[in-house]
């Protein structure tokens, strides 16, 4: 491990912004042009020095220092991909800028230049199992080594054998992977590698470097021959400063692709670590002796108190199916009854609305006028008990859940006009003003026709009911996917205790005797209800003998309001 | 001119006040308390316009309704459904069982006359004309 000491940090500390600033005002004061800037660096495939991820980015050694050097100096950095052998070509014909993982060879310097600090000093190592107990190089006498085909390590470490007269078969692979699963198998015994690859995959398939080194190299970029761009200049005192702070950019680099750090730190983690588990283990077990017998006690009283709710159970799930038929039938029962009674009241009230309305219409002969006015009170009597069994009914329908409606299209202006016609002789006899407003963008409505006039024909002839004098206003207009309409009355109003429960059914039995005004006070409750099942929203504003305001908002097509 | 309507209904109340108010118009009025004999009575005097309650004894107004659309003879003959406080469908039920139009009880004095009318044929009113 490469330990710069601590001595030079603080005097780094002071000494790196005002070295930072120094470069910064260089950059400044250069005319630099645009291409001065854009730095193009080859890329091959040697992790974890250099090489490609997953992801497609060049990672690595090298690429992080580069990168960083990059920022400090104001570099566009461009990757160019290839083979060690396209890269260096590429250098040499000036297609880029630097070639990372360069080792300096006197060959190399005449068509190259290198900057003086290392990036990286390497060398090549053999990697066996722990076990192999390979210590020298005499220890590898009659060992099968893996070794790269074709490669300089080859060539070296043959001389290397020979000169120390030691026999080895050597077993030649395309790849370290290969080699290294090899040695892993017990196909080979040892294998070489660069001290890099070995530290990034070594431990994790369990092989140990041995102290088998050789061939030691400094490892740095390369650069054209004439480096136009000066960037080894900048490398270089880039690369000075890294190496002096501990926490640079180097350091954590060179820790996250070697295990070399986590190499050092585990034992400490580990002792911890065990301490802990075998703590928790120990305690456990004592607690699992104490907690086993309990848990037997326990489970004989669990046992019997199971048994007791089973048969609780039984007796109870006999005693609610029986509840349950009885309700059941009960409810048949009940919806019998209100359909044969619907037929059987309304029957005999059709023919006395009916028969009325034939002698009022001077049909049957004429009509002397105390006749007329007992008949005319016979037909409002009569239409008032229709109407009381119709809210019987359609609550009882609500409540028992059978109330069901019937969607179509229709034009709801129609509609509401047909319900103003209604009730219009009714505000003409008590001299109120019935207005209606309805704007052009009122159109077409999918919902159920005949619930949606009950609830306009209620609203409004309670408004008209309820008003003694001034005016009742109607209004509908469009609003985003819905209609809103407003009955707004000048009528004698309500106490806000009232309004609180005008839309519970039966509200107006609560008042007892006291009540003032006729009817079930069923209206309202089944106008919320048929609202609510349209997707709607009623509601009402209110104040003591100044008037009521009913609001109905609708969607046009059937589904929720937004 | 065929002024004679059938009304098939098995209440007598109601019979009578639909006969009272149709011959007050100037229509005959012809009359069966069940199915059976309306649909016999139906094809016996072919009426203008047919009259049928829902809610009748044995063979209810549905069975009567697709038993007369059977017959070609009564091809253009409207078959008008009366019934007391439709229940949600009854509507759909009637119509797709073959009637034209439908009155709902209780009958308005008022209005039972004009609502009858336009279910008449165009024609008829064509020649009143």
């Amino acid at each position: 491990m490469i330990n710069h000491g601590n001595t030079s940090c603080l005097g780094c500390l002071f000494f790196r912004p005002f070295f930072l600033l120094l470069i910064f005002s260089c950059l400044g004061a250069l005319p630099a042009r645009s291409d001065d800037r854009i730095v193009t660096v080859g890329v091959y495939e040697n992790a974890p020095k250099v090489f490609t991820a997953e992801s497609g980015q060049p990672e690595g050694i090298f690429i992080d220092i580069i990168a960083y050097i990059a920022k400090i100096e104001g570099w566009k950095l461009h990757y160019v991909s290839g083979t060690w052998r396209e890269g260096l070509d590429r250098l040499a014909r000036g297609e880029i800028d630097l070639m990372p993982d360069v080792a300096f060879t006197v060959d190399r310097e005449k068509t190259f230049s290198f900057h003086k600090v290392p990036v990286l000093s390497s060398w090549s190592q053999v990697y066996a199992l722990k076990s192999s107990g390979i210590q020298s190089i005499l220890d590898l006498s009659g060992k099968r080594i893996a070794v790269l085909e074709r490669s300089v390590q080859q060539e070296v470490f043959i001389r290397l054998v020979s000169g120390f007269n030691v026999n080895t078969t050597l077993i030649s692979m395309p790849d370290y992977k290969t080699m290294f699963e090899l040695v892993a198998r017990g196909d080979a015994d040892a294998a070489i590698t660069n001290r890099f690859y070995g530290l990034m995959h070594g431990k994790k398939i369990g092989l140990e470097g041995t102290a088998v080194i050789f061939d030691p190299s400094d490892l740095v970029f390369a650069a054209t021959r004439s480096d136009p761009k000066q960037l080894l200049d900048a490398i270089d005192s880039n690369l000075s400063e890294l190496k002096i702070d501990p926490q640079s950019v180097y350091y954590q680099s060179l820790k996250k692709w070697t295990s070399e750090e986590v190499r050092f730190n585990l034992p400490a983690w580990l002792q911890i670590l065990a301490l802990v588990v075998g703590v928790v283990l120990l305690v456990s077990l004592g607690g699992s002796f104490v907690l086993k017998y309990q848990v037997n006690a326990r489970t004989q009283e669990l046992k019997q108190i199971n048994q007791e709710m089973e048969l609780r159970i039984i007796q109870r799930t006999a005693e609610l199916a029986a509840a349950m038929e009885a309700a059941q039938a009960a409810d048949r029962i009940k919806s019998a009854f209100l359909a044969t009674m619907s037929h059987e009241l309304r029957t005999p009230l059709n023919s006395i609305i009916g028969f009325t309305g034939i002698m009022l219409q001077g049909l049957a002969g004429p009509l002397n006028p105390e006749q007329q006015k007992q008949m005319t009170m016979v037909q409002n009597s009569s239409r008032h008990l229709l109407a009381l069994i119709n809210d019987v009914l359609d609550i009882s329908k609500i409540e028992a859940g059978q109330l069901n409606l019937s969607f179509e299209s229709f034009d709801l202006r129609p509609s509401i006009e047909k319900m103003v016609k209604l009730v219009s002789p009714l505000a003409e006899h008590k001299g109120i003003d019935l207005q209606v407003n309805i704007t052009p963008d009122v159109e077409t409505i999918t919902t159920d026709q005949r619930r949606l006039e009950q609830v306009i024909l209620n609203l409004l002839s309670n408004a008209v009911k309820f008003t003694e004098k001034g005016h009742v206003c109607v209004a509908c207009r469009t609003e985003n996917d819905h209609y809103f309409l407003s009955f707004a009355d000048t009528g004698i109003g309500m106490q806000p205790e009232e309004i609180a429960r005008i839309f519970q059914p039966f509200h107006q039995i609560d008042t007892g005797l006291a009540r003032k005004r006729e009817g079930t006070g069923l209206g309202l409750s089944i106008c919320k209800k048929i609202i609510d099942m349209m997707g709607g929203a009623i509601g009402v504003e209110s104040q003591w003998g100044q008037g009521s305001t009913f609001t109905v908002r609708i969607p046009r097509q059937p589904g929720e309001l937004t | 001119m065929n002024d004679t309507l059938l009304i098939i209904e098995d209440n007598e109340q109601n019979f009578y006040m639909m006969r009272f108010l149709l011959e007050k118009n100037g229509f005959k009025i012809i009359g069966a308390e069940d199915g059976r004999k309306g649909i016999e009575m139906a094809l016996r005097c072919k009426p203008l316009a047919i009259l049928l309650d829902i809610q009748l004894p044995e063979m209810d107004g549905y069975a009567v309704a697709a038993e007369l659309k059977k017959h070609d003879e009564l091809d253009g003959v409207p078959i008008i459904a009366v019934t007391s406080y439709a229940m949600v469908g009854d509507r759909e039920q009637i119509l797709t069982a073959g009637a034209t139009g439908y009155i709902e009880k209780p009958i308005d004095p008022e209005t039972f006359v004009a609502e009858i009318i336009q279910y008449l044929p165009k024609d008829r009113e064509d020649k009143e004309k």
